[in-house]
């Protein structure tokens, strides 16, 4: 089932002769359950294409369908409340709400659409994430790995269509990279979550069903890795 | 780039928009500081200019001196000028005529004139031979005298002294008020033809101080020295008191009055930079810890913060001095716009040097001490804290956000105001001080109607009055004055006095005024009960209360024993007080025009008032005064009502100014604040945005946050503000007029509608911002 369609998405920044193409005529589309990793040197257009995808950044043409509604067809207000309930983000920089706990920062995603948490569900993400003896605890007084987990558990919480992750082990050594991409792994196998993750560390791509890889605004489907 | 500390200008540049908040904070806290100073000072300089034209520029008169005690004293290195002064005829009713004209006699030095402006010759010069005069203006214009001519006083006893006139002076408005004249003459003059007693018993010592001398303590000297009753010495109390040096006890409380609000003032400004500085250095913890990281000391640091406080201030410090200067030199301008002829004396572009310097020192110092603590709060930082992953965060926090009671952005707001005790308690007593400080100089306005009676809109510029009180002055004279283009308003009364009345079963003595239809349409504002229209359509009296020893009701009949025989009238209502003074216990009744000829058969005024336009000059006075022929008196109350007009503008204007500027910063220190405290999360608002907050949401989240502070910011400035309204009000009307406190509503409801309104306002500004923040930008900017 297709979750994820771009269609000859392009991306200009400026005019001129600042015009930067940061996208060209990228197309491609992901199935339900499908973990796929974009990979390209920095400034390549790979962050371009996961804010567009992410409805955070307007493409100048193309279009994106997730389950099968045009994102930018959407106004504003409807296209935020749509992204809060089927995007899940991860950044490399964790983005976390240091004034809210562990538990807190994981429900956020519910209580801006004024859900009642199911208490069970959260438990069972915080066991998933190994976090449960963290719950209370802010996100000053975690180490990098924990706080990146706790974003990849407020990107699940909502059990998204689509999780975009931006270099989400950029800012973590080789241990809590390795636990980082296990949990994204879990997600994919177990929930058949949809992740678009990206990353210019080829070696995260290992285990992952398909790799994009994004050159000079142009996309290029490597195709599936996943062992 | 030469020196680490040259990163605060590139640090500037980059940052414009967070150090021009800053800067504006300075920019207001100066503002403020500089212009109440200034306005106060200026309010002295005009009050001081105003007190030496009226009461003269003296310091004490010594009463009852030996020719040896006057030697002494004028022989003191303090005393600066002094004048011997005797008056004869000040109450206008001993019978020293010029030319039919009850005139007033004074006697004094040439040195006088330095004492008393008012007393300074205009045209030619002081009387110096024995049989010279200076006279007042208006007996050179009603007696159409000119220097050198020879004019006759008349004494009590009949006789007559010739005089020759040496020069001219202005009037005095006690002079005009009284249709009387003044001359002048020297003391030894004086001394020939006029003193009663011996010199010692006539003649006072006017002395004027070096003003740093400490006044007080040298006439106390004095008056050991030369064993002088300190309770003959009179005093200038208005102008010692404008020159701190009086040690009335009033006036020693309205010193305490005035440095507490000085410190108020300058409290509020150092609030508001601190507030400032604070939350500048807090929401660059990364950077600072960046710096750490790269090596710098704690020290280079502190130093770091305080240059750019200190950079801030090379442009803050001058713009909020400037602002003041524009603000004092707008209300001069007003002032004279609206009493030129009492504020000629005011500079144009006066510049107020304790305002600016007060101004430079609080604004510097303010921030130099204000830049400590984020200083040393910016060396604490961790050189961790830039590395580590959490950017959003503004502050360290402490506590977590409590979600079960609001919504999850209104919990956030209320977290993001008080999450940080510092920055909370600072934000929360700048606003606070808004309120304490328009709460404190509010009973100022009090201790001004008190002080300076406004000019009532009924207080007539000229009166034709008959001279022996009765009605013999024609109503076609009110008719053709109205024809006179400067006169703008004239209203006449007629009088009939001692009139044998009943009512009930009492008995009593009354007077019966009558009023037209303007002085009834005054009358409406001092109505105590029933109504004025019957009284004014000729079917009703309308009672008096003032100084009545009799109270009336609507409807009560009463009886008045006329020439004419009995008649009844009824009363339709009651008045606190006329148009009038009358003598203790007296009653009185109004009554239209028609009602009065009808009761009394009497159709002329007693009284003739009019208010002139500002056109008017002193050539159609005296044309008035020919129109109004002679048998009547001419009182000009021109020169009073300026003065009254003067002196009630300044101080209103003044205090009503200070009463702006605060309700102005508060405004604009609310706005900024809320600003900068949304621009320093604005990061984080956007890792929210991307998470998936609405902009709704957003809103929101800023206006708990503005609220939060507001709240709490009206709960400690009324606590705090209502009680020094009390305590002020007790300092400054209380203890004078006796006039109990009660609780300022309407103040308190203007101040917090301001703040309400400026809250409503500083969510506006932010709002916008968020709706139109690219998540894509702020994300990157992480």
């Amino acid at each position: 089932m297709e979750i994820l369609k771009v269609e000859h998405l392009s991306k200009t920044y400026g005019t001129g002769e600042a015009k930067v193409e940061a996208l060209k005529e990228v197309s491609f589309s992901l199935e339900k359950g499908e973990f796929a990793a974009v990979v390209g040197e920095s400034g390549s257009g790979k962050s371009t294409l996961l804010n567009c995808v992410g409805g955070l950044d307007t493409p100048t043409s193309g279009k994106i369908w997730l389950d099968g509604q045009d994102l930018f067809a959407m106004k504003e207000k409807k296209r935020t409340v749509f992204r809060r309930q089927n995007i899940g983000f991860i950044f490399q920089s964790f983005q976390l709400i240091a004034e809210l706990t562990v538990e807190q920062n994981i429900i956020f995603p519910l209580l801006l659409d004024y859900q009642k948490p199911d208490q069970r569900k959260v438990e069972e993400v915080l066991d998933v994430l190994g976090l449960s003896d963290r719950k209370h605890h802010l996100p000053g007084q975690l180490s990098g790995g924990q706080q990146q987990r706790v974003a990849i558990g407020r990107a699940l919480v909502t059990q998204p269509m689509l999780v975009l992750a931006d270099e989400p082990t950029g800012n973590l050594d080789s241990k809590n990279s390795r636990d980082v991409m296990d949990l994204l792994m879990k997600a994919s196998r177990y929930y058949q979550q949809t992740i678009l993750m990206i990353t210019h560390n080829e070696h995260l791509t290992a285990g992952v069903d398909r790799v994009l890889r994004v050159k000079d605004g142009h996309l290029t489907d490597l195709g599936g890795v996943r062992a | 780039m030469k020196h680490y500390l040259d990163l605060v200008k590139i640090s500037a540049k980059k940052r414009k928009k967070q150090s021009r908040m800053t800067r504006i904070c300075i920019v207001l806290a100066v503002f403020l500081v500089s212009s109440i100073f200034g306005m106060a000072d200026m309010e002295i300089q005009s009050q001081m200019y105003q007190a030496v034209q009226t009461d003269g520029a003296w310091h004490a008169a010594f009463n009852g001196l030996s020719e040896e005690q006057i030697r002494l004293i004028r022989s003191r290195p303090e005393v600066v000028d002094s004048s011997l002064y005797a008056a004869v005829n000040y109450s206008l009713d001993q019978g020293y005529m010029l030319g039919g004209t009850e005139t007033v006699i004074c006697g004094f030095d040439e040195s006088m004139t330095e004492l008393m402006p008012e007393a300074a010759i205009d045209e030619g010069n002081f009387p110096s031979e024995k049989d010279e005069a200076a006279l007042t203006q208006s007996a050179k214009k009603r007696l159409n005298l000119a220097i050198g001519d020879s004019v006759a006083l008349s004494f009590p006893s009949g006789e007559e002294h010739v005089f020759t006139v040496s020069g001219f002076c202005d009037d005095t408005s006690l002079l005009t008020s009284s249709d009387a004249f003044g001359v002048f003459v020297s003391t030894e003059t004086y001394e020939s033809y006029f003193m009663d007693d011996t010199k010692t018993e006539d003649f006072q010592l006017y002395v004027r101080f070096t003003p740093f001398c400490g006044i007080q303590k040298t006439i106390s000297d004095i008056c050991e020295q030369l064993d002088i009753n300190p309770d003959s010495v009179g005093q200038n109390t208005k102008v010692l008191g404008l020159m701190l040096q009086s040690s009335d006890p009033y006036m020693m409380q309205l010193y305490f009055a005035a440095a507490l609000l000085a410190f108020l003032v300058a409290a509020a400004g150092i609030l508001m930079i601190s507030s400032s500085l604070n939350s500048n250095v807090a929401q660059r913890t990364k950077f600072f810890g960046m710096l750490r990281c790269l090596g710098a000391d704690q020290k280079q640091i502190v130093r770091f913060v305080r240059r750019e406080a200190l950079n801030w201030c090379r442009t803050a410090i001058p713009a909020g001095l400037a602002l003041s200067i524009a603000v004092v030199w707008g209300l001069c301008a007003l002032l004279r716009i609206l009493s030129p002829s009492y504020f000629t004396g005011m500079p144009v572009i006066g510049i107020s040097w304790p305002g600016l310097l007060a101004g430079v020192i609080i604004g510097l110092v303010t921030v130099l001490l204000a830049a400590r603590s984020p200083a040393k709060r910016a060396a604490k930082v961790s050189p961790l804290t830039a590395v580590s992953g959490n950017a959003g965060t503004v502050t360290a926090v402490k506590r977590a956000v409590n979600t079960k009671m609001f919504h999850i952005e209104t919990a956030l707001g209320i977290h993001h105001a008080a999450g940080s005790r510092k920055n909370f308690i600072l934000m929360v007593c700048s606003f606070a001080f808004s309120i304490i400080l328009f709460l404190s100089f509010s009973p100022a306005v009090d201790f001004m109607n008190h002080a300076l009676r406004p000019l009532q809109p009924s207080a007539a510029d000229l009166s034709i009055k008959t001279a022996d009180g009765g009605n013999g002055i024609s109503k076609n004279l009110a008719e053709e004055l109205k024809e006179n283009p400067v006169v703008k308003r004239v209203y006449g009364r007629s009088f009939c006095s001692d009139i044998p009345a009943r009512a009930g079963d009492t008995d009593f003595t009354a007077y019966l005024l009558s009023y037209e239809s303007e002085q009834f349409h005054w009358a409406e504002d001092s109505l105590m009960s029933g109504g004025i229209d019957a009284a004014a359509e000729g079917s009703g009296v309308l009672a008096v209360y003032m100084n009545s020893v009799r109270e009336f009701a609507p409807g009560q009949q009463v009886e008045l024993a006329l020439p004419s025989g009995a008649q009844t009238v009824e009363v339709c209502g009651t008045l606190s007080e006329g148009m009038f003074s009358v003598p203790d216990g007296t009653t009185i009744f109004i009554c239209s025009e028609e009602l009065f000829e009808k009761l009394t058969g009497i159709d002329q005024y007693s009284v003739i008032d009019m208010q002139f336009t500002s056109q008017v000059t002193d050539g159609d006075v005296d044309e008035i005064r020919s129109l109004a022929g002679s048998g009547v008196n001419i009182e000009d109350n021109r020169m009073g009502n300026s003065e009254v007009k003067g002196a009630y503008y300044s101080f209103a204007l003044f205090l009503y100014g200070f009463l702006a500027v605060i309700t102005l910063i508060s405004i604009f220190n609310i706005i900024n604040s809320i600003a900068m405290s949304v621009s320093a999360r604005l990061n984080e608002y956007g890792a929210m945005r991307a998470i998936g907050m609405s902009t709704g949401q957003m809103v929101r989240m800023v206006a708990a946050e503005t609220v939060t502070y507001i709240f709490w910011g009206i709960v400690a400035g009324c606590a705090a503000g209502i009680a020094l309204n009390y305590a002020m009000f007790n300092m400054l009307v209380t203890s004078r007029w006796g006039d109990a406190w009660t609780f300022p509503g309407v103040e308190t409801a203007v101040i917090l509608l301001v703040m309400i309104l400026a809250a409503a306002a500083a969510v506006r500004g932010p709002s916008r911002r968020i709706h139109e923040m690219s998540i894509v930008d702020t994300i990157s900017a992480l």
